[in-house]
This record gives C-alpha cells, structure tokens and sequence, in this order.
C-alpha cells in the first residue's frame, strides 16, 4: 500500500496516464516521455514564444497580405483592409469569418494566454471564479483556426497567375504564418499543472 | 488517497478539459464515459475500435490519396482556365519565394495528415496481429506529437472561403478531390474526436502479445 496526494496527481502531456509528482525529474511511467515541472523556469518557455509571436503579429498587420496586379496595377491589402473591402462589397459572412480568424482569435489568444502565465506566478483573480482550465482549453480549440488566412492566400495565390490578372501573397502571409506558429507553441509550451484548482476526487 | 502500487493509476483518469481526477469504472459497450463537473468526454468502451480504427483509415488513406492526384477546383477568367491540386498549392508558394509560408503549409495539410492516417493504419494492424510491444508504444508517442498539427478541416474551410471570394470575378467547377477532402475530413475528425490516444493506450495494455507468449 502507498500513500499519495491526490494534489500531486499530474497527466502525461503525451500518453495523459496519470502519474504521480515526483519533483524536477518526472518521466511518464506508461510512455517514457518527460514530463516537464521545473521549479526554476516554469513559465519562461511560453513567455519567449508568447512574445516572438506578438512581435510577429505586428507587421502582419502594417504589411499587404495580398496583392492583386490587375493590368499592371498592383494592389496591395492587409488583413484589416481586407475585411472592410469585402464588407463594403456586402460579403458579410466571409468578412467575419476573416475578422474572426485573423483578428479576433490571435488577440484573445495573446490575452488569454497572457493572463494564464501571470495568474499562475502572481495572485491575480484567485478568488475570482474564473476557470482556467477552461481558457486554456479554448485557446486549444480555437487556436489553429487563425491559420485560415494563410491558406486562403495560398489558394488564391495558386490559382489565380493570368498574365494580366494575378495575386500573389504579400509579407504578411509569411509574418502571420509565424505568428500563428508561435501562438501554437505558447500554447503547448505552457504548463498546465501550473493551475491548481478543481483538483479533488 | 491509499493504492496498492504505482499500476493502480491506470485506474484512475484527469479530464482534459478540467483536470478533475476520477475513477475509472466499467460502462456498457459502445458507451462513453462524461466528466461529472464538465460534461466533457473521458473515455469510450468500444470492443470494435481495432476494427473500426483499421477501416477507417485505410478509407480516410484512399481518400487523401484521391484528394491530392485530382484537381481540387478549377476556375474560368476571361477564357483562361486554371485548376489546383493540393501539392500545386504549396509548390506555388514555394516558387514564389514563400519558403516559410509554404513549408508551414506543406507539414500542416499534406505531411502530417498523411503520417497521422499511416501511423493509424499501422498501429492498428499491429494492435490487431497482437504484434510489436515496443513499436506500438513508438506510435502512439509519434501520434500524440502529430495530432494538434493537422490541419486539413481548416485547409477545407479556406477553400470554401477562398471560393466565395471568387464568386462574381471567375465561373467555378468543383473537382472530384474536393469531395474526397470532404469524406477525408470528416473520416479524419471523427477518428480525432471518437478515438482517443489514451484509449489506445488502454486496449494496449489489456492485449496479450503474441512474442511474449512465445
């Protein structure tokens, strides 16, 4: 018979078997993968990402991410421009499908997450009913769907290459891409064991 | 909280969504198991998932295949015609300098379903020859790595996106690949959202191996 803390009762991130909470070192006892509970640096790896993507996310949103070259006149349209143009051209559901993915998603991603990482290291809104758990589970499930855009340029991009019409992606696309790309490690990175509410039998 | 050993914790399980322990109990054959506090899913009890895993991605494999090799839409503009596959797409990003954009595209719809669906139809092959401990656990690790980069149902709603876009500028022809991403996708969440890794996990370790047998 062993006696254990059901509060030191921790998934593995890989395999979810349950495991008990061994301190620094923790490999899963089903599939052998390590199971990240650093003291030291719990929250530093998601920080790094969280942040290369918010400065990704800026020029995503200067830069054009489509241009159109109609008989020779290049015009260029960023994720904002984008939207308004195709709400004026009363495409209302594309637009919002756009608005959401490409705007919306990051910025309540980026919010998200940064309040998880603060919560978790400071007392911030712990007596406040807020669950954290399931923030970070909507940052999951909603995350790679800002990965829209990218590939709607990637489409268009692919299909339309006339001699006097064409549209090719812009510096955004590659800037968004990586954004999005970042937001998606922050995500994975962020240790969730770190909230320790709702841990009882 | 007393157990008799470590092997106990395979009795118990934490909800994904809201990391509540609970205790894992029998339930009826094709019956699934909720979270009491989330109402989330935690696990199913299905006597056919080998059966079913193998035909479902052996389908979902043929599918994709057929996804790739036609092309998925064609357009018509000003008398010019232009069709895409799914390599086109991402090999035209590459040409133009996109080499980011396109590798990102390259691993998130076309490597990564396609690795998922041959881990699956290999690891319940395996499962089903009662065959290769050690390889099985191999998968099952890849697999659970793979997962949350696959994007092929978002790749299916930028191309509706993409279309509607299109609407008034050029005449548009769905091709046959289109509907095969259509079943693929819809094979390919129902395996993500029916079929569990840790489920797999579970029926593996209730398997009797032919080796050690031997």
């Amino acid at each position: 018979m062993i006696e254990i803390d059901e509060k030191k009762l921790i998934p593995c991130p890989i395999c979810s078997a349950v495991n008990i909470d061994k301190g620094k070192k923790n490999t899963c006892r089903r599939c052998g993968s390590a199971i990240y509970h650093h003291t030291s640096f719990s929250t530093e790896k998601s920080w790094a990402f969280l942040i290369t993507a918010i400065i990704a996310y800026i020029p995503a949103n200067i830069y054009p991410m489509l241009i159109t070259n109609t008989f020779g006149a290049h015009d260029g349209s960023t994720i904002l421009g984008g939207v308004v143009l195709l709400w004026e051209h009363g495409s209302y559901p594309i637009a919002m499908v756009i608005f959401f993915a490409s705007i919306m998603i990051p910025v309540i991603k980026f919010l998200i997450l940064f309040y998880l990482l603060i919560s978790v290291k400071y007392p911030i809104g712990k007596d406040k009913k807020v669950d954290k758990h399931k923030l970070y589970y909507i940052t999951e499930v909603i995350g790679p769907w800002s990965m829209i855009d990218v590939f709607v340029v990637a489409i268009l991009a692919a299909l339309i290459h006339l001699s006097n019409i064409s549209i090719v992606a812009g510096t955004a696309a590659t800037a968004f891409a990586i954004s999005v790309f970042f937001t998606l490690l922050a995500a994975h990175a962020f240790d969730e064991t770190l909230i320790q509410e709702n841990r009882n039998l | 909280m007393k157990l008799e050993n470590e092997a106990a914790l395979d009795n118990l399980i934490i909800c994904h969504q809201c990391y509540t322990l609970h205790q894992e109990v029998p339930i009826k054959d094709g019956s699934k198991a909720c979270c009491s506090e989330c109402g989330g899913i935690l696990y199913w009890y299905d006597t056919t998932l080998i059966d079913k895993g193998l035909a479902l991605s052996i389908t979902g494999f043929i599918f994709f295949a057929m996804a790739n090799f036609f092309p998925l839409v064609q357009i018509e503009i000003l008398g010019h015609e232009q069709f895409i596959t799914i390599p086109k797409t991402i090999f035209s990003l590459l040409d133009n300098g996109f080499y980011i954009v396109g590798l990102l595209c390259m691993f998130l719809i076309f490597i990564f379903p396609l690795m998922i669906f041959m881990i699956n139809m290999i690891l319940f092959a395996l499962l089903k020859l009662k065959r290769g401990e050690q390889w099985t656990k191999d998968l099952l690790i890849l697999l659970a790595h793979i997962t949350p980069w696959s994007m092929p149902d978002i790749f299916l709603i930028s191309i509706l996106v993409a279309l509607v876009k299109l609407i008034g500028y050029a005449q548009i022809h769905i091709g046959i690949a289109f509907y095969s991403l259509i079943v693929f996708v819809l094979i390919d969440l129902y395996i993500v959202k029916r079929v569990h890794i840790s489920e797999i996990w579970m029926l593996r370790k209730r398997i009797v191996w032919e080796e050690s047998k031997a």
